[in-house]
């Protein structure tokens, strides 16, 4: 099973060992003949069978004959037929089995259709890609050859029907993960640990529709531990099988097959046209061999910079709301659909105290310019853009010019009710110097009028846990976030034909700000470094935002806003228990 | 908007009755009605002409096929911003006007179309880039415009002297 999960080294910071192909021959050499493990018993039913499988589109062709209930030959297209270990697994009249081919770094699943005789293939091989230890997978539709009758018609095809799906699941290894299915091309899994600050994580998957009760679901862990995962999901039992192939964070291999139980979380809306169920929704790229498909590599692609050339694109001069800040510059272009800044703090004076936190000193001078002194220090001048999300809410953001992590504040002020929230961006965090951090403060709000609010703060929500919404920024420029854990968010990009296609995720934060409106977060940690800070409202189905952000091109802060849909409410609160603060 | 450049088909007109008079003093009235027929004939003509050429213009446009040899000047087929990719003409519009200037020789033309445009994101935002990596982020827009040509008539051959595209 899995390497337990560790809070502490989440999947996205941890150093996966980059494994040479021998190291990968040299364990796979150790299970090809035993085959994969099984918690629970595995079945016996092709024992003694002889099978021909025979796949469309220039696929293998597999002659199987199974020597006993672990072990079989297999002949590829033809070739001489080579002895291995074996691992099957029956759901209803769904067979699943798995083997690799010894002496290489290639293996099969294959799930076939008791009742059709139709059949998908999966070849799975490392070394196909630059890391190594990456599974690859193609995939062939196909059927079991019957002597004497003709070929099925039907065939299992890629859909997107399970888009907008999820799921709690337990395999019989105890590993125990809610998976979140809200793209027709990508999924978001969360391992659970019983802590509840857990992130969740996001990898290309396939989806195949065997028939309107049984689907074939791959994911592929892509920038992390490279483990492909598949599994044969029966909708009605809310039961799996499946197979898991990779090394874990020891650089154990993983090779077993397994039974699970799930638990239903719900459906949310899908965005094709109706009466559209096409899968493979993001076309593959032109000229791509076997296995080849479209993969969001956010480390690989992100400029990293070190601390001193964040320092030096700092002082190359930051841009704080200008109409547009280059390619690269994080948020910009997100705001089309925004609303206007407003001058209602023009001219007001106040103080923020933030609990265990900084004390700011504001004198807004007029609805682009303020100044601000931090725990009675010097005054400065500095640019801002605020917006009013409800009445007497405000969200106004600026940086802290001259601070050492050249730190951005996105403050929500309530001056109704003298509340105040900060999101606290900086950066120099530990990692990558030019990803921002980001830490959340909870204050009060003095100033002429404005009511003391005693002990009462913002504080934290699970109101958008499990939501999905969607967000239009700018036409051609849509994503769908989905708060899959207490600790983060997830973000899902249309295609053109409306369906979700690559999806990724960071860590969020949610504080209720007052009914219908929430102050959120998402932290795009090892994939651009945006800290991007949005407050909700339910009502207006609008946002107001602030992205902060830096890249080669300097430090940044820039509108966010966006027209919101409701997409659905995924029922997760119960797997993570309250903490407070 | 001024017409010193596009000589309307009023003025036209206008044009051709002040040449007639002289001539009804001293031509006898079955000549003039014969004349006016040929006349009228040659601006139906060149009507129709027109028309075969902002058709013609259209479907390469549509086609993306080289148009330059439909203008008088081939740096004015350039006339389009690089974001067109259709113009058809709009069904749902009133008649599209064309009017020959009283020498025969220079037109103009206004016709309402729906243009299509299409254009790749900027790659300036994550999700911006993540729409491009996966074959997308392209926006598509529609909209209703008024294309004005003004075409000119060399030898019996009418081309396209300009052609400029604004809000209807």
């Amino acid at each position: 099973m899995p390497a337990k999960p560790d809070p502490k080294v989440p999947m996205h910071r941890f150093a996966f060992t980059k494994l040479t192909e021998s190291q990968i021959g040299t364990a796979l050499a150790k299970v090809a003949a035993t085959g994969p493990a099984s918690a629970s018993p595995r079945t016996d039913a092709l024992k003694g069978k002889t099978i021909r499988i025979v796949t469309d589109k220039g696929g293998p062709t597999l002659a199987y004959r199974f020597t006993a209930d672990n072990r079989l030959t297999v002949s590829e297209n033809g070739g001489k037929a080579v002895a291995a270990g074996y691992g099957a697994l029956v759901q209803d009249r769904i067979t699943l089995f798995t083997h690799l081919i010894p002496g290489t770094l290639r293996g099969y699943g294959v799930v076939i259709d008791t009742a059709s005789n139709i059949a998908t293939v999966v070849e799975l091989w490392f070394g196909g890609y630059q890391d190594k230890r990456e599974v690859m997978r193609e995939i062939y539709a196909g059927y079991v050859e019957t002597a004497g009758k003709a070929a099925p018609a039907g065939r299992h095809v890629a859909t997107n029907r399970f888009e907008g799906k999820g799921f709690y699941w337990k395999q019989d290894t105890g590993y125990e993960t809610l998976e979140y299915y809200p793209s027709a091309a990508y999924s978001h899994f969360v391992e659970l640990t019983g802590r509840g600050d857990e992130l969740g994580f996001c990898g290309p998957s396939d989806y195949i529709q065997i028939d309107d009760e049984f689907y074939i679901i791959t994911r592929t862990e892509c920038e992390f531990s490279g483990t492909f995962t598949l599994s044969v999901v029966d909708l009605n039992r809310q039961e799996q099988i499946g197979l898991r192939l990779g090394f874990d964070r020891t650089d154990a291999l993983d090779y077993y097959v397994f039974r699970g139980r799930g638990e239903w979380l719900g459906q949310i809306a899908q965005f094709e046209k109706l009466g559209d169920t096409a899968g493979g929704v993001i076309p593959i790229p032109e000229g791509g061999g076997k296995g080849a498909r479209r993969v969001y590599r956010p480390l690989q692609t992100m400029p990293k910079m070190s601390k001193a050339e964040v320092a030096a694109a700092v002082a190359k001069g930051s841009r704080v709301f200008a109409p547009r800040t280059g390619a690269g510059s994080g948020a910009a272009g997100m705001a089309t659909h925004g609303t206007p800044a407003v001058d209602g703090l023009a001219g007001k004076s106040f103080t923020i105290r933030y609990d265990g936190g900084p004390v700011m000193d504001y004198r807004v001078a007029s609805i682009d310019t303020l100044e601000w002194r931090k725990d009675g220090g010097a005054w400065v001048k500095a640019r801002y853009q605020a917006w009013e999300p409800m009445p007497g809410v405000f969200l106004f953001g600026h940086l802290l010019e001259g601070a050492p992590d050249h730190d951005g504040h996105s403050i929500v002020a309530d001056f109704d009710n003298g509340l105040v929230t900060c999101f606290n961006g900086f950066l120099n965090t530990p990692y990558i110097a030019n990803e921002a951090g980001a830490r959340t403060l909870f204050g009060v709000l003095e100033g002429a009028g404005i009511p003391d609010p005693g002990a009462r703060r913002h504080a934290r929500t699970r109101d958008m846990l499990g939501r999905a919404l969607t967000w239009n920024y700018a036409p051609g420029l849509s994503s769908m976030h989905l708060y899959s854990t207490p600790t983060t968010t997830s973000w899902i990009i249309f295609t053109d034909s409306g369906a979700g296609g690559m999806e990724w995720s960071g860590p969020g934060d949610f504080v209720k700000i007052r009914d219908g409106l929430y102050f959120v977060y998402w932290l795009e940690e090892a994939c651009n470094g945006t800290l991007g800070t949005i407050v909700i409202n339910m009502r207006t189905m609008h946002d107001a935002g602030i992205g902060y952000h830096c890249g080669t091109e300097g430090l940044s802060m820039s509108q966010v806003g966006a027209h919101a849909r409701h997409a659905g409410l995924f029922d997760v609160q119960r797997f993570f228990p309250k903490q407070e603060g | 908007m001024s017409n010193d450049r596009e000589p309307t088909r009023r003025a036209f007109l206008k044009g051709g009755a002040v040449l007639a008079a002289p001539l009804a003093l001293a031509t006898p009235a079955v000549a003039i009605a014969a004349d006016d027929r040929a006349e009228r004939l040659r601006r139906l003509e060149d009507e129709a002409a027109i028309r075969a050429l902002h058709r013609d213009w259209l479907r390469r446009v549509n086609g993306g096929a080289d148009a330059a040899g439909l203008f008088v000047d081939a740096r004015a087929a350039r006339c389009l911003d690089a974001a067109v990719c259709g113009l058809t003409g709009d069904p749902a519009a009133s008649a599209d006007t064309i009017e020959i200037a009283a020498d025969g020789r220079r037109a103009s033309g206004r016709f309402l179309c729906v243009v299509e445009t299409q254009s790749r994101i900027a790659p300036e935002s994550t999700l911006a880039q993540m729409a491009l990596a996966q074959g997308g982020g392209v926006v598509r827009e529609r909209a209703r415009r008024l294309v004005s040509a003004d075409y000119v008539k060399a030898g019996e051959r009418w081309a396209i002297a300009g052609i400029t595209l604004r809000e209807a």
